[in-house]
């Protein structure tokens, strides 16, 4: 099946770019009919009105993803009469935020855990990879408490940020700690000779070396912000502060099934981190194997 | 490495420091005695004020209780003389009620049976609005609390004990709060009286300055002690040389403050407590006077009892240290009083205890060795300590809290109540893990009981096995294609099939709910365009299941994917021809060089994504919700739906723990799986 074989490579390779782009055309199929529901103008689920009995080529016109009328409506009036606007711009500043602060913090806890010997290293590391298997319902109600009435940061950003912040590090940490340990020590040695700090080492030397592992570590903290709803749509309140996630679920949630609007508020969520995702992709697959060999 | 040598030039500088003037102001027994008696006093401080809070909010509460029952024995006596005259008699009556005098305060009478607004001194019940009147709409509130009380008082008395409340107070925002209680005639619970009012300001703490004599107070003395110790004894490590000496010194000290602290403060909370009780007692004699008075004008008496079934607590009963004179009984009041103080005084044993605990980390030198530590790997802990903290915060604080959620049975109808108060042990556990009944006999026979532990765990095991192996499976032999030498445009394929990673899950759910809809799904056109029927997929527990299988695999195979393909990049390939050389066929090759190089990579990637789709809330929960009727709930979703929408915190966060503790049996059994893999290929 998978051949390499120089006599029948050609042949084998026929077959494989078959079962690709079978495969291929399957897995973007969701993708094609967001596509085509946001450019149709219309709230509807399917792409043409199947006729009261339906042969066999009104049902292939009901499936093939193209519709029956273009039209850029849906996005316009996403962006202009829903306050979608308002909502993604409220999504990039918390998930700036949380790049920001995420990179941070995941940055200098990996540093530790790779470069110095300290009592506690061994076990800190146990508990953050422990944490990753804390339920997150089990959290939920706690982390609202401590948020809203303890630090009364309920209905802010400021609130959303450090949640989502604390929620990427330890996988950020773990990941870049991998990759820290793969960088040599006698870089460090040598310019502590020279007479370099600790912070001028670690900012200086270390950080640009690791960059495909910031890179992954952004992309995920930047991810982590960007996409989740759960928290958004148990933290904010007015309709003002809301993220763009939680803006979305208005459209199709519970008795509305505007499937346009979503369609359309969708295809503009997800394209900067699809292209953000495409663009670093090179780093995340270097990055993942990199704390996953040495994890 | 230099940090070794940078640790031993700090206890050089560390042994300095003790003998200058700085090493005895910061001597472990003076820094000792300073902080236990700090962190005792300090939380002295709050437990005092907490107390203060309390007395003085009871009272106040108390005073409305017992004008509301003055108002409420009146009205049953009106209501049972002259129903027609009522409203009339006790809209008089409610502006001269003593409590009436503040200008927040308003009052309100219904009769339960027409829901009648006897009298009402509401700023809103004026003109058309005003009493007596039937209840609007609006008002539904009211006489859902007035039928509310009825019939706790009912459950009360059907059960013979007192457990739901006949005095609702309920805070309204704004700052008021709003009592409500019953009025009986007959025996029966004929209506409501309401008071709205504004409480003061109760917040109160302790005495801070005495605190801080006390605290400085016991400073001096530990420095004195030391002095007097003599210059050697001071200069040397003494904790190592005599640290139960030193610790018995700083006991002293530490005992000395806390029993001051504790005898003054006391002796003002019971003052306070005699001082409000005896005003309380005022208000009853002219509360009685006004009462009566009005009473008198309808040709009724309204007076409290001997026992005084006026000043009552929540549940009607007479709290005993007033009269019915308005006398108060020093015997009632000395046994409150000491009660009081027992409560508080066992509080600050425990402050000192914690005081005696920190002393004793100080006196037998741990905390020297802790901030050796801490200087030794001064910037290792810098490096770790902001992660850490959030960590501690958000992660395991709440987890922490969560556990202890998890022993309560917290709804969100006793929410406001203190935590201790809703302790029942492992009840939520045994009820979660020790029902067995998982096949429930109806009609129809036997039928699966969809909302049992097992059946759900049965679900998210055959959820996450079939998840990851499709994950699995997808993405190691398209990586494999993928990875074939000479293979054109693999890029182009490989950006196409890393979009469903790309893409946030939460939309790729609602997409998948969107296909898969019953009448305009893709899917149902698809099946019926081949002249199938179409499938109520939501309907079926097993359909319902696969369009979550469907979804989740369309989601994880890019992980594994690009995974596989970083790792089988990174395989040399110099092992290929050598392992053609020794004649290897293409099987071999992938069994003996592909598989073993890809095993590093792909097992944590496998573990990881076993705990991804254990908890893969969105899927579950944006794509079938669970239907049919729960079947297809797993672990996680169903414990944020028992959270969430039926609002049992403590049973939810008991079935939560559950989840942890399966996914940590997990995590070992996995460990040691590994290991013994390892241990055996080696």
């Amino acid at each position: 099946m998978i051949g390499t074989d120089k006599r029948t490579g050609q042949v084998s390779h026929f077959w494989l770019h078959t079962f690709l782009v079978i495969f291929t055309i399957l897995s973007t199929y969701p993708i094609l009919w967001v596509i085509v529901v946001a450019f149709s103008g219309q709230q509807a689920l399917s792409f043409a009105d199947v006729p009261a009995d339906p042969g066999f080529l009104d049902r292939l016109r009901a499936i093939l993803p193209w519709p029956q009328t273009w039209s850029l409506d849906n996005f316009t009036d996403v962006l202009t009469e829903q306050p979608f606007l308002t909502w993604m711009l409220n999504s990039a500043i918390v998930a700036g935020l949380t790049t920001i602060l995420g990179v941070f913090l995941a940055c200098t806890a990996a540093y530790a855990f790779s470069r110095f010997q300290f009592p506690g290293r061994k076990a800190g590391m146990m508990a953050f990879l422990v944490s990753q298997m804390f339920p997150g319902t089990l959290l939920l109600v706690p982390i609202y408490i401590i948020i809203t009435q303890w630090l009364g940061l309920g209905n802010s950003f400021v609130g959303l940020v450090l949640v989502y912040s604390v929620t990427a590090i330890p996988f950020c940490v773990w990941m870049m700690k991998g990759y820290f340990d793969t960088i040599p020590v006698e870089i460090e040695e040598s310019a502590i000779m020279d007479g370099a700090s600790r912070q001028v080492i670690f900012f200086r030397i270390i950080l640009p070396l690791a960059k495909p592992a910031v890179a992954v570590t952004a992309l995920f903290s930047f991810m982590t912000g960007w996409n989740e709803f759960i928290l958004a749509a148990t933290f904010l309140e007015e309709e003002v502060k809301y993220t763009a996630p939680v803006g979305l679920k208005f459209f199709v949630g519970g008795f509305s099934s505007q499937w346009g609007y979503f369609a359309a508020g969708s295809m503009i969520i997800s394209l900067p981190v699809v292209l953000l995702f495409l663009y670093l992709q090179k780093y995340l697959v270097s990055g993942l194997t990199a704390g996953g060999v040495k994890g | 490495m230099s940090i070794v040598a940078s640790g031993a030039a700090y206890r050089e500088q560390q042994a300095d420091s003790s003998t200058g003037i700085g090493g005895f102001l910061f001597h472990p027994l003076a820094l000792g005695v300073l902080l236990a008696v700090s962190i005792a006093l300090y939380m002295g401080l709050w437990f005092v004020g907490q107390a203060r809070t309390e007395i003085t909010t009871d009272s106040w509460n108390r005073s409305v209780i017992q004008e509301l029952m003055g108002l409420a024995e009146a009205t049953a006596a009106i209501e049972a003389a002259d129903k027609d005259l009522s409203s009339e008699l006790l809209s008089q009556m409610l502006p001269r009620l003593p409590g009436a005098g503040d200008a927040d305060a308003t009052y309100r009478v219904l009769r339960l049976s027409g829901a009648r607004l006897l009298a009402s001194t509401n700023a809103d019940d004026v003109g058309d609005m005003a009493a007596p009147r039937r209840l609007n709409r609006d008002e539904k509130w009211l006489f859902d609390l007035g039928q509310g009380i009825r019939a706790s008082v009912q459950t009360n008395r059907d059960e013979g004990i007192f457990r739901r409340r006949h005095v609702e107070i309920d805070e309204i925002g704004g700052g008021e709060v709003r009592i409500s209680l019953p009025y009986y005639v007959d025996e029966k619970v004929t209506g409501i009286v309401q008071a709205q009012m504004r409480p003061p300001d109760t917040t109160s703490s302790g005495n801070v300055w005495l605190a801080l004599a006390l605290g400085a107070g016991a400073y001096l003395l530990s420095l004195v002690a030391l002095a007097l110790a003599g210059p050697d004894r001071r200069h040397k490590d003494v904790a190592k040389e005599k640290p139960w000496a030193l610790f018995a010194v700083g006991l002293v000290l530490l005992t000395l403050a806390t029993f001051a602290f504790a005898r003054f403060e006391l002796a003002g909370v019971e003052k306070t407590y005699i001082t409000l009780t005896h005003s309380l007692a005022g208000q009853l004699i002219e509360l009685k006077e006004t009462v009566g008075f009005l009473a008198g004008e309808a040709g009724v008496s309204a007076s409290p009892d001997d026992d005084n079934g006026w000043d009552v607590d929540l549940y009607q009963r007479p709290v005993g240290i007033i009269g019915g004179s308005g006398d108060v009984r020093q015997d009632v009041l000395q046994e409150q009083v000491g009660l009081i103080a027992e409560r508080l005084g066992g509080a600050l044993r425990w402050n000192w205890a914690l005081g005696a605990l920190v002393l004793l980390f100080f006196g037998l030198g741990y905390a020297r060795r802790l901030r050796r530590t801490v200087r030794d790997h001064k910037s290792a802990y810098l490096y770790v300590m902001p992660a850490l903290v959030g960590m501690l915060v958000l992660a395991f604080f709440p987890f922490g809290y969560g556990i202890l959620l998890s022993f309560t049975g917290q709804t969100v109808l006793n929410v406001s109540e203190p935590i201790t108060d809703l302790f029942v042990g492992f009840q939520n556990y045994i009820t979660i893990l020790g029902d067995f009944q998982l096949f429930q006999s109806t009609a129809e026979g036997a039928v699966v009981n969809y909302q049992n532990f097992y059946w759900t765990l049965y679900i998210t095991v055959c959820w996450t096995i079939f998840n990851v192996l499709i994950g699995v499976t997808l993405g190691v032999v398209l990586a494999l294609m993928l990875n074939t030498k000479g293979l054109k445009y693999t890029n182009i394929y490989r950006v196409l099939l890393i979009l469903p990673w790309a893409i946030p899950n939460y939309i790729t759910a609602l997409i998948w709910k969107g296909m898969f809809h019953q009448q305009f799904g893709v899917i149902n056109q698809a099946i019926q365009m081949f002249g199938g029927d179409p499938i109520a997929w939501f309907d079926g527990v097993f359909s319902s299941f696969m369009t979550g299988l469907v979804t989740n695999g369309w989601l994880s195979f890019p992980f594994m994917m690009v995974i596989t393909l970083g790792a089988l990049q990174s395989i040399p390939a110099d092992l290929y021809e050598a392992a053609t050389i020794d004649g290897a066929n293409r099987w071999q090759q992938f069994k003996h060089v592909t598989l073993p190089s890809l095993k590093p990579t792909l097992v944590p990637a496998i573990i990881i994504s076993v705990v991804w789709t254990f908890n893969m809330f969105n899927v579950i929960y944006l794509v079938s919700g669970g239907s049919p009727a729960g079947a297809n709930e797993i672990l996680i979703t169903k414990s944020y739906k028992i959270a969430f929408e039926e609002y049992r915190y403590g049973y939810a966060a008991a079935y939560s723990v559950v989840i942890f503790f399966i996914l940590v049996f997990y995590g070992v059994f996995q460990t040691r799986m590994t290991k013994a893999t390892e241990a055996a290929n080696a």
